[in-house]
């Protein structure tokens, strides 16, 4: 049935562009905390891996000004969200350049800082590792060596004396016999470097132990609840005594997400009670010590029957997480279940890997790994097509996973729009249709990839909303789910409103506060639209059977003929009935005995999905249900290239998702459109690059290029397929990190198709373009 | 070394003690409460700090305070002094910010463009606004507001 | 970053002595992009500051006696702005379009560019076609330097510890065609990996400058030569170029490799051959037209 909907599926502004606009979000550093504020400054190891064998603070703490100085002798507790294996600050060994040794808190940040540069620590360096490749070789030195002793997820599987974090396997079907029935073997093997987030905000924590035990903390984050919870547990403190306050964040792209710097915030304040501690990074040290995308070095052998048909995939990922997998084991465990790319295999073999390095320690970033898997998948894909004789995009369609068909763990795929979103953009890109350009130096080419994502999360997260009326008839609803700028505050007040028959003009959606706001997991997976959409509009339905239950009671009209429209109740069986909210959902309903009916409306809800399970056996990956649906889609990009110098500019780009049910179309456009952006940045120019110690060498905007506004196509179509997720609020399922995924490998596949040039390690730069294209350990004959 | 800084603010004298090496950034901020200019980067690559000194454009990250004696300084918050600007509102019909962290830094630089160059051509307003990064938006509704701008002061000359 | 004494002169006189009295601890502040960056990291750390900004006369642009004057406190967006640049300096005219971002452009000058003497600096090569004469003032007087004897090395310069450049000044040509190429990593603000400026007359007399692939700029002597009275075609502009990286001995950094750096200038000599001959010939291709 086809619901008439009034607020969902409408466009509008959304909800807070005015305080955006205006300057007037209060950011965590605009928040005024008084003359009793103190900085804390933090040192950082200049080594990527050595002993600490003293660490000597004397003259730190003698400097006027300075508050404390605090160590890992003071903070020894190990922390993390799926693997504690990360310390507050390290007592016994630094792994990765900028880890932090220890803290000041001062007056002045100045002082602060002053007093950083009194500390003194002896080191003792030991091998550095900086590849994957290196760090499960035979032999390698163990970045953690006590790996078997760490708190893990029961769901994942770290592999104590190794390196590595946490392994995830697939064996479905039969791999060999698959293979061997296959008419075509196409194989690549690929590199991706670590990139960052580069939220223009860095992270910033204020935090204020009180004298009577209370930790309050105003941190930039995606994680209220989660970072309570991991506080409560580093600090040995109770959930309801600390309060985690989240103001407007300037950006997170999964780099906010979890917890980072904030515990030191936290392990500051404990220091100094009584006084708020700010702890804010500098663009140096967000490029450090918050996290960065993980690294991957995979290698993808598909087998193909004559008429295109995978019937064998194997894909071995050696994952970059850095010097910690507290959040990265999770972005290992969700690619491996899922590093097939949307399609139906039948015999699939995956192994993912957690490596641990001695790079910076990287976690969640928009799209969870599956950029850095598709790249190597698609570009393959586009190999495999020119080798069959296969129109590319043909192939894809041939390939695209239907519903019920297994996916790699052999649970039945979602309902979803894949062929419809392959067709809408090789249409919009006008694929197959040549074209020239006017500069005889240049060429046009297109290139096509296709993706899915499923949100990567514990089986049992879960949301929760309250939603309250007040006198007017106006609601709070007061939810956990971040506002990252993504629209998901004006997503929970359209699915309000739509229920309760307000206009959205009387909804406000507060940010978190972790006293006053009910649970959220995190912001995260591109769940929050699904999840806490489902647990709002629980709230919703859960507030309008009390008003209908108010309305009955009073009126005697039975709540099956009443309605929410307009702001009020309204009856199917007498038109003129109406009665607005602002008369009674405070103070009730007047009986004809002068009584009341009735009192303040609220409404709660929750939910958790309750179908699936991560327990699977560690050898094959199957017997759970570890995601709870996939979101698919398909990007293509038009570039002209420069011959000789082998310059790039992307000209056109259209992108197509199955977002189940467009919650506010613009603002899901937007998405699409700022995730190509970020998608551009890292198939083009994005790279963390590190010396042979470890150092990063561009840890500033003067050498990590991300686009500018010259820089992006002047043609952007994003697109939305809307084939509904049956578990979802109106349907909708979650795309905002999925517009990321198909960016690097329609790129390389575009550069392939022009030049006749693969290139498997991004970003694909002018420099690699222009030196390999005569080179014919590159080639790929066109 | 101590300065009593004099210069005007958003229209209005201020006057405040600040030592040589401290930032216009962070006067404007810790002292002024100017809190819409944003530190994002410190070394002049972002445009979250841009104001305006004399009417021009300038990073704020990178300017001493000493360097804006007698000058007139004006932050985000001195230009919707009458309410949003044809800028502003032309921004909020088009969802042009998303996490809104760049906003004051972009309108600060767009309001400078279109006080030189009323009516640009979308090439030359790209160009102008190209030293201010924004992470979200994939720039696109940026660039659809600021045509709006452009067409409606096109038309205005008429 | 430290503290230190901020000295603002009204007269040049004034600001020379101050300079002579600190000596290689203090530095002038024109826009101050760079100084303050090197400051905050601790690379300089002067004991005086010296703001230039508040001197008058170091605030002209202007024609005359068959030359363009370029006062030190003149920036960036200044030189954008000019008519004059744009007709008779267009490849300086082309760099300060490729300077930075308009915020930095509004405060950042030519002088404190080539005072900085960073190899990547864009006003090198236009100068250096142009044989720009620097005009240098300190305690014992004054001094004019072609462009070409000003750099030392990587940030060193032939000036004083009591010296400034109070301004410089390029001659004016009657027919000619002249382009400043960057290569960047991409259209947005980057440091250039290498910039190469040509110019041509008349009389088919060529001029062609690097900047970014050496420890200074330098001009392509013996393609110039090679050129020199000859009518361009495709297969000079060719041999031109090969001949043009004698010159220059770029580095590998994590912005470009030497190769390619060495790729990227034989194409945009080439190309700036082409472009500033048909510039002198049909005035196309125009300004700021994206050569690479």
């Amino acid at each position: 049935m086809k619901e008439n909907l009034k607020v969902v599926g409408h466009n509008a502004v959304r909800l807070d562009i005015l305080e955006k606009v205006t300057g007037t979000s209060e950011y965590t550093d605009d928040i005024p905390f008084g003359p009793n504020l103190l900085h804390m400054a933090v040192l950082g190891s200049p080594y990527a891996h050595a002993e600490i064998i003293s660490i000597d603070t004397t003259e730190a703490k003698k400097l006027p000004g300075v508050k404390a100085v605090i160590t890992g002798e003071d903070y020894p507790e190990k922390f993390g969200l799926y693997l504690k294996d990360k310390s507050i600050f390290p007592v016994d060994r630094v792994r990765q350049v900028g880890e932090q040794v220890a803290g000041v808190i001062a007056v002045s940040y100045e002082i602060a800082k002053a007093a950083v540069k009194l500390i003194k620590v002896e080191y003792k360096e030991l091998p550095v590792i900086l590849d994957p490749y290196d760090s499960v070789k035979e032999g390698a030195v163990l970045i953690h060596p006590d790996l078997g002793n760490y708190e893990i997820e029961p769901w994942l599987e770290a592999q104590p004396g190794t390196n590595i974090g946490h392994l995830r396997r697939i064996r479905k079907g039969d791999i060999e016999k698959g293979f061997a029935e296959a008419e075509y073997i196409v194989e690549g093997e690929y590199h991706i470097p670590h990139v960052a987030h580069t939220c223009i905000e860095t992270h910033i924590s204020v935090s204020k132990f009180s004298l009577d035990g209370r930790l309050t903390m105003w941190n930039s984050t995606q994680s209220p609840h989660t970072q309570r919870h991991i506080m409560a547990q580093s600090l040995g403190m109770a959930h309801k005594d600390i309060r985690v306050i989240a103001p407007p964040i300037g950006g997170g792209f999964g780099g906010k997400a979890g917890i980072s710097m904030e515990v030191m915030a936290a392990a500051g304040a404990k220091s100094c009670p009584g006084h708020p501690v700010k702890l804010r990074w500098t663009r140096e040290e967000e490029f450090y010590n918050s996290s960065q995308r993980t690294g991957l070095r995979n290698k993808v052998k598909i087998g193909f029957r004559k008429n295109g048909k995978i019937i064998a995939f194997k894909h071995e990922m050696f994952w970059d997480v850095g010097a910690s997998a507290e959040y990265g084991s999770n972005v290992v465990n969700a690619t491996g279940f899922s590093a097939t790319g949307p399609y139906y295999i039948p015999n699939v073999y995956i192994d993912s890997h957690a490596c641990y390095t001695n790079n910076p320690t990287c976690s969640a970033y928009r799209g969870f790994g599956y950029s850095e898997f598709s790249f190597g998948i698609e570009s393959t894909m586009d190999k495999a097509a020119r080798i069959m004789g296969i129109d590319a995009v043909e192939l894809r369609r041939i390939n695209a996973i239907k519903e019920g068909e297994g996916v790699a763990y052999d649970v039945p795929m979602n309902p979803n729009g894949l062929v419809e979103c392959i067709d809408k953009v090789a249409e919009e890109i006008g694929w197959g249709i040549e074209e020239k350009s006017d500069d005889s130096n240049k060429i046009i080419a297109k290139g096509f990839a296709s993706v899915w994502k499923a949100p990567a999360m514990p089986a049992n997260e879960s949301s929760s909303a309250f939603i309250k009326f007040s006198e007017d008839g106006s609601i709070n609803i007061l939810v956990s789910g971040m506002d990252l700028g993504q629209g998901f505050i004006t997503a929970m007040a359209k699915i309000a409103a739509e229920v309760l028959g307000l206009t959205l003009d009387k909804v406000r959606v507060e940010l978190p506060d972790t006293d006053r706001n009910p649970y959220e997991w995190q912001t995260v997976a591109s769940h929050v639209t699904w999840s806490c959409g489902n647990a709002v509009k629980r709230a919703a339905i859960d507030a309008k059977s009390k008003i209908l239950d108010t309305v009955q009671r009073a009126h005697f009209i039975d709540k099956s003929q009443l309605y929410l429209e307009d702001n009020g109740v309204k009856c199917t069986t007498q038109d003129s009935f109406f009665i607005p909210f602002s008369d009674f959902v405070i103070n009730g309903i007047q009986t004809e005995h002068n009584t009341w009916v009735g009192g303040p409306i609220l409404g709660s809800g929750m939910f958790m999905p309750e179908y699936t399970n991560a327990m699977v056996d560690p050898d094959t990956g199957l017997g759970g249900n570890p995601m709870v649906h996939y979101t698919v889609g398909a990007g293509a990009v038009t570039v002209e290239i420069d011959k000789e110098t082998g310059r790039m500019k992307v000209l056109k780009m259209a992108e197509a998702f199955d977002l189940g049910k467009a919650i506010n179309p613009d603002l899901s456009k937007d998405q699409i459109v700022g995730g190509f952006v970020q998608g551009l940045g890292t198939a083009l120019w994005e790279e963390c690059i590190f010396d042979e110690k470890g150092r990063m060498l561009n840890d500033g905007f003067t050498d990590y290029k991300i686009p500018t506004i010259v820089d992006v196509p002047r043609d952007m179509n994003p697109i939305l397929v809307e084939v509904p997720q049956p578990d979802g609020p109106y349907g909708a399922r979650g795309h905002s990190e999925h517009t990321m995924i198909p960016v690097m490998p329609a790129v390389a596949n575009a550069v392939a198709n022009g030049l006749g040039v693969r290139i498997s390690d991004v970003p694909v730069t002018s420099e690699k373009v222009a030196m390999r294209m005569n080179d014919p350990k590159y080639r790929e004959e066109m | 070394m101590n300065h009593i800084l004099k210069f005007n603010l958003n229209g209005d004298p201020v006057e405040v003690t600040v030592k040589s090496n401290e930032k216009l950034l962070d006067v404007l901020r810790d002292k002024l409460g100017a809190v819409s200019v944003k530190f994002g980067c410190g070394v002049a690559e972002c445009g979250a700090c841009t104001v305006l000194i004399d009417g021009l454009s300038v990073r704020s990250c990178i300017t001493f305070a000493v360097e804006v004696e007698g000058k007139n300084v004006v932050t985000l918050e001195g230009l919707q002094a009458d309410g949003p600007t044809k800028i502003q509102k032309a921004f909020i019909k088009h969802n042009a910010f998303q996490c809104g962290f760049c906003a004051p830094g972009f309108i600060v630089s767009a309001t400078e463009l279109i006080s030189k160059n009323p009516s640009p051509s979308e090439e030359e307003m790209r160009h102008a606004l190209a030293g201010n990064l924004c992470r979200c938006t994939g720039y696109q509704n940026i660039v659809n507001a600021m045509n709006e701008v452009a067409e409606d002061n096109r038309k205005g000359d008429k | 970053m430290e503290n230190f004494r901020y000295l603002k002169p009204a007269t040049l006189e004034d600001a020379i002595s101050g300079k002579s009295e600190y000596g290689s601890r203090a530095n002038f502040l024109l826009g101050g992009t760079d100084l303050l960056i090197a400051m905050d990291k601790g690379v300089v750390l002067p004991d005086a500051v010296i703001d230039l900004k508040g001197i008058s006369e170091l605030k002209y642009l202007e024609e005359r006696d068959g030359a363009i004057y370029i006062g030190a406190a003149v920036t960036w967006t200044e030189l954008l702005e000019s008519e004059l640049i744009k007709k008779y300096v267009p490849a300086l005219w082309e760099a300060a379009d490729l300077v930075a971002s308009v915020g930095v452009r509004n405060t950042a000058t030519l002088i404190g560019n080539i005072c900085n003497a960073v190899p990547s600096l864009e006003g090198g090569a236009p100068l250096y076609v142009r044989n720009a004469v620097v005009f240098l003032e300190g305690k014992s007087g004054k001094r004019e330097v072609v462009i070409q004897d000003f750099f030392t090395g990587v940030k060193r310069t032939v000036l004083g510890d009591d010296e400034m450049v109070t301004g410089l000044k390029i001659p004016v040509e009657a027919k000619f065609g002249e382009v400043y190429i960057k290569m960047g990593r991409y259209e947005g603000e980057d440091l250039a990996q290498a910039g190469v400026s040509v110019y041509v007359d008349g009389d088919n007399n060529y001029r062609i400058a690097l900047s970014a692939v050496a420890i200074t700029p330098v001009r392509a002597a013996k393609a110039e030569e090679f050129l020199k009275g000859k009518k361009l075609n495709p297969e000079l502009a060719a041999e031109a170029a090969e001949l043009a990286l004698e010159a220059i001995a770029p580095i590998s950094d994590i912005r470009s490799s030497k190769e390619y750096r060495i790729h990227m200038c034989r194409i945009m000599v080439k190309r700036g051959l082409a472009a500033c001959v048909s510039r002198m010939e049909t005035g196309l291709p125009a300004l700021s037209t994206r050569l690479i």
